[in-house]
Parts: structure tokens; sequence; C-alpha cells
């Protein structure tokens, strides 16, 4: 699976995901999954085989260094999935990533922040958690206050006080200062009002030119063009296109366009047969009725398909 | 195994942010703060002093001329008593409260626990000057066979017992939620057969009670554990201090809970990641 882009680059990838699996259990309750982590371990029974669902399975690439690679692929095929993985807060079944480098988990921005505490607390809290020193949030501090574009007076007062859209954007601001060589972006780009948004868009052009690595999930088709320069198709829990992002988004948009039409055509039987349906039970419901007037019958018709009209005119004529 | 304990360790400044943040949240909010910590256990003991001391008269299981006398072997054993009630109460979401946390950064993960029970360490030792301010109002003894030997013995063995309680139950509990009401029950249990209101002796020395049930008693390592916790200022009184089966119930049982939990824990960490 290895893609041209890595020759590019010296030395080895910087992620690497080998036949990477995840399996959740569906349909059962947590009882037993936590019987059978005791009791078979590892070995599972084969009954239980068929409760077993894989959102990702046998995925494997690998990301170089100033990579930016953009996830793909329709809701709940595990794109999420797969960008927790690689930040290490959900261990695969199956196969093995490794990960050489520090991690920005730009996951949930909002992560670790607790409400009781200001602004500045959390900023501190929230940092250090990362890996940051103190010495490093001092000098930034005003930097991310700044960014968040939070009003001084408000940068101690206890958070629970901010709007939403404060704490995301303290979030960012702070995340965006790490200096971690890889960056894990969910959707997140799409934070704040359209100022932020512009400013959050240069800081992450800024990363990318420092030769940082990024994996960006987004079903925004702008941001993975602007950004990425490489993309990951994920369809139906495996990998189905490892390429360049217009490609990667071609081969998405071509599957959703079938996608679309093969609904519409379904639609489009399914309204059928719905009509048909209902010009039966028209038929049943009104031959008992030998007794009913012309206008009765009349009466009916408005709410009928206009292809069902006609049939249904014909056929309570006929009752009456 | 060893390279985890290594990372465990590589993140102990995580521990203690994290051990921070509890601590300031906590005293934050309330007007009275640390008072708080000293009131809930004062008021506990003046109820047990009445209702146990006065009017059941467990006190007459306190040898004569103890040093304190039953108000010091209330304290002494409540002070504590609290502590590890408090582990007990939030080990079962000690995991879920930080659920974000543990989806979104790249830490090990017992780190969580730690957390709890690291503040409920420092919490402990804030109960010691209320502690001591009873030993000197009510003229207890000291001691060096009770500094030196039974309360570090009494420390570890309840901050090790009560890690691995948490590790336990915060991982159990994820995927099991009724694990959480469960321990409320147990806690209470456990505040009985720990020996809290009256000496272990009154039971062990009892005739009512059947040969079974006092070894059941004192291989609750838990009671073991606090009766070292009133040792250390009632040394020298064979009636308060551990039976040797206690003790060794009280060593053997924290290195088995500690081991019992944290094999649970790695165990279940992979579903429990999958559950947050």
């Amino acid at each position: 699976m290895a893609s041209t882009y890595e020759a590019a680059v010296a030395g080895g990838p910087v992620i690497e995901a080998k036949g990477l699996g995840v399996k959740f259990a569906v349909n059962r309750r947590r009882k037993r999954s936590l019987r059978e982590m005791f009791i078979h371990g590892k070995k599972r029974d084969p009954n239980a085989e068929g409760d077993d669902f894989w959102p990702l399975r046998d995925v494997s690439f690998e990301v170089a260094k100033g990579d930016c690679v953009g996830i793909v692929g329709k809701n709940g095929t595990g794109k999420s999935t797969l960008l927790k993985m690689i930040a290490g807060v959900l261990l695969p079944d199956e196969g093995k990533v490794s990960v050489h480098g520090k991690v920005a988990p730009l996951l949930e921005l909002r992560a670790g922040f607790n409400d009781n505490l200001t602004g500045r607390e959390n900023v501190y809290l929230v940092g250090s958690l990362h890996g940051m020193s103190e010495k490093e949030i001092d000098e930034r501090f005003d930097e991310i206050v700044d960014f968040a574009e939070i009003k001084p007076k408000f940068i101690d007062t206890p958070i629970r006080h901010y709007s939403s859209g404060m704490k995301v954007r303290l979030g960012f601001a702070l995340i965006s200062q790490l200096e971690h060589p890889i960056m894990l972006v969910d959707e997140v780009l799409a934070v704040g009002d359209k100022a932020f948004k512009r400013k959050s868009y240069e800081a992450i052009d800024r990363m990318l030119a420092n030769e940082r690595t990024m994996v960006l999930v987004s079903h925004n088709e702008r941001d993975l063009r602007r950004f990425c320069n490489r993309g990951l198709y994920i369809k139906n829990g495996s990998l189905a296109l490892d390429a360049d992002i217009d490609t990667a988004l071609a081969a998405y948009n071509e599957d959703t366009r079938v996608e679309i039409e093969e609904r519409k055509k379904k639609d489009a039987a399914k309204k059928k047969r719905a009509e048909d349906a209902a010009a039966k039970a028209e038929t049943v419901e009104n031959a008992p009725a030998a007794g009913a007037t012309e206008a009765e019958a009349a009466k009916a018709d408005p709410d009928k398909g206009d292809e069902g009209k006609g049939g249904d005119g014909k056929d309570g004529g006929q009752a009456a | 195994m060893a390279s985890r304990t290594l990372s465990v360790w590589e993140h102990r400044k995580v521990v203690g942010l994290l051990v921070r943040r509890d601590l300031k949240v906590k005293y934050q909010q309330s007007v009275l703060g640390y008072a708080w910590t000293m009131l809930e256990p004062l008021a506990l003991t003046l109820v047990y002093y009445f209702v146990f001391g006065l009017v059941l008269q467990a006190d007459r299981g306190i040898p004569e001329g103890t040093p304190g006398g039953y108000i010091l072997f209330l304290v002494a054993g409540i002070l504590p008593w609290t502590t590890f009630g408090a582990i007990l109460s939030e080990a079962p979401r000690a995991m879920l409260t930080h659920s974000k946390l543990i989806t979104t950064m790249k830490v090990p993960r017992e780190i969580f626990p730690m957390a709890t029970v690291g503040t409920k360490f420092v919490e402990y030792v804030l109960t010691w000057p209320v502690l001591l301010i009873f030993v000197f109002a009510l003229g207890g003894r000291f001691s060096w066979e009770g500094m030196l030997l039974w309360l570090p013995l009494a420390v570890v063995l309840t901050f090790m017992f009560g890690l691995g309680v948490t590790l336990f139950l915060s991982s159990v509990n994820v995927l099991l939620r009724d694990v959480e009401r469960l321990t409320r029950i147990l806690t209470r249990l456990l505040f009985y057969g720990s020996a809290i209101l009256f000496p272990a002796s009154m039971v062990l020395y009892s005739d009512g009670v059947p040969g079974w049930a006092k070894t059941l008693y004192e291989l609750n390592p838990l009671m073991g554990i606090f009766q070292m916790h009133r040792t250390v200022w009632f040394s020298g009184f064979e009636e308060l201090t551990p039976s040797l089966l206690a003790l060794t119930s009280a060593v053997v049982g924290s290195i088995l809970m500690l081991i019992i939990g944290y094999w649970t824990f790695r165990r279940l960490e992979m579903s429990v990641l999958k559950e947050l």
C-alpha cells in the first residue's frame, strides 16, 4: 500500500497502520461482553461471532512526514474510529498502528476543560495535560486568549459562564499552539463564526507549512481540497482507495451519485407499489358500499396520486 | 508490563495535575472549604459517641486506662474510614467522569483511577490536624511502635487496597453500571464489618457469634487495616492490636486487591475504551 508520496520524503513513515481492524459487539447486553472478557479472554466462542460488527477491518496505510491525509467516506464507515485508533485512544482488535511522534488530537476541543475553573486555569490545566510546560504556556498565554477572542475581563471567570462558542474557540486556540508533529483533526474546522473560521484556516495552514503531518476527517470538500494532498476513501469499513485527494473525492462522489440514483429508482418503485396498493384498497373499501352515491366516490378522488386517479375513478364507478 | 509502569511514571505529572484540579474545584466552590473535611467526620463521631458509646455502651470493649478512651478510638477510626469510604464512593465513576479526556488524550489509562485515589490521599493528610487536636486534648499517647510501625503500614495498606478497588470498580462499572449501586451497599456493610465503632475484640471474644463468622470477620483485610490505624495510638493494648491472622489477611488482602484490580483493569481496557 506504500504510495509514491513516502518516497519523496526521507525517513520512515510517521503513521503506519497494518491490517487494522476493530470490532464492536452489537445486539447484546454489556453483561455478555464482560463475561466473555473474563471467561474466554481473546478466544471468542464461535456462536458469538455473528453478533460482532466490524466498523473497520483490514485497513493498511502509511503516512509520511509532512503529508496531509484526508479521510472521506459515508457516515458510519469508521472514519472517526480510524482516527481514534491513530490517536491511541481506541485499541484495535486486529492489526497494529504505530505512530512516531507526539500527537495533537483535535478530536474534541473542549476535552479536559472543567466548567468550574476559570479560563486561565483551564488553559494551564489542559495545556499541561497535553505536555506543555508552564513556561511555554506563560509565553503563549496572551496569544491564546487573543486568538480565542476572549475579552480579558472574562478570562478569570469560570468557563461555565462562557458561551459554547467561547469554549470551543479557547480549545482550538490552545491546541493550535501545540507543537506536536502529528495533528489529528475530526471535523473541527467548522468552529466559530466566519471570521474565526478564517483565522483557524490560517492557523492550520501555518502548522502544515511547518512540515507537520495531519490526518483530517471531514465532509467538507473545500476543506479537504484545500489542505490535503492525499485522500483515503473508506467504504464499508475497509480502505477502498488510497490516492491523491481529488481521486479519492471523485470516487466518493461517484459512489454517492450511484447511490442516490439507486435510491431514486427504489423510491419511484416504492411509490408505484404504494399507489397500486392504495388503488386496490380503494376497490375493496368501496365494494361493500354498493349503495354509495357517485358523489362519495368523487370525494375520494383528490387524495389519490395523478397516476392512480383514472383507475380509481373507474373502480369507484364500477363499485357504485 | 514494565514499559507500562514506565509510561505511568512518565505521566506522573498528569496525575498531579488532575489531583490539583480536583482539590481546587472542591474547595473553591464551598465557602467553608477545608472545614467540611473536618466537620463531617466530627459530626459522625458525635452521633456515634452518643448512640454507641453512651446508649449501647460499646465503650466497654475499651480496656481501662486507655489514653484517650472511646472518643479517641472513634476519631482515629472514623477519620481514615471517611477517606476510604470516599474512595469507594468515587471509584465506580473514576473512568466515566473523565470519558472525554480518555477518548482524546493518549495517556496510560491507569492514571485516572490513580488521580482519584491521589486526591483522597491528600484529603486524608488534611484530616491529620484534626486527629492531632483530639490526641492532645484527650491525652493520647505517642509511641515509637505506633509511629514507625503501625502508621506507615496502615497508610500504605489503606491506599494500596483503595487503588486496587478503584482500578477494579472504575473499569467494571463502565461495562456494568449496576456496580455503582452495589458498591454503596457494600460500603455500608464494610463499615460495620471493619470494626470502626467498637473494638474487634468485642466480636472476637463474644459468645454469641459462631466460630466461622469470627474467622470470616478476621479475614476481612479492612478490619485489620483499620485496627492498625488505631493501634498507632493504642500500641501495647493487646485487645486493640490486630491478631496475627488479621495482620496477615490485611497485608495479603491488600496486595491481592491491587493485583486483581490491575489485572481486571488491563483486561477490560479495550472494551472500556469502546464503551466510553
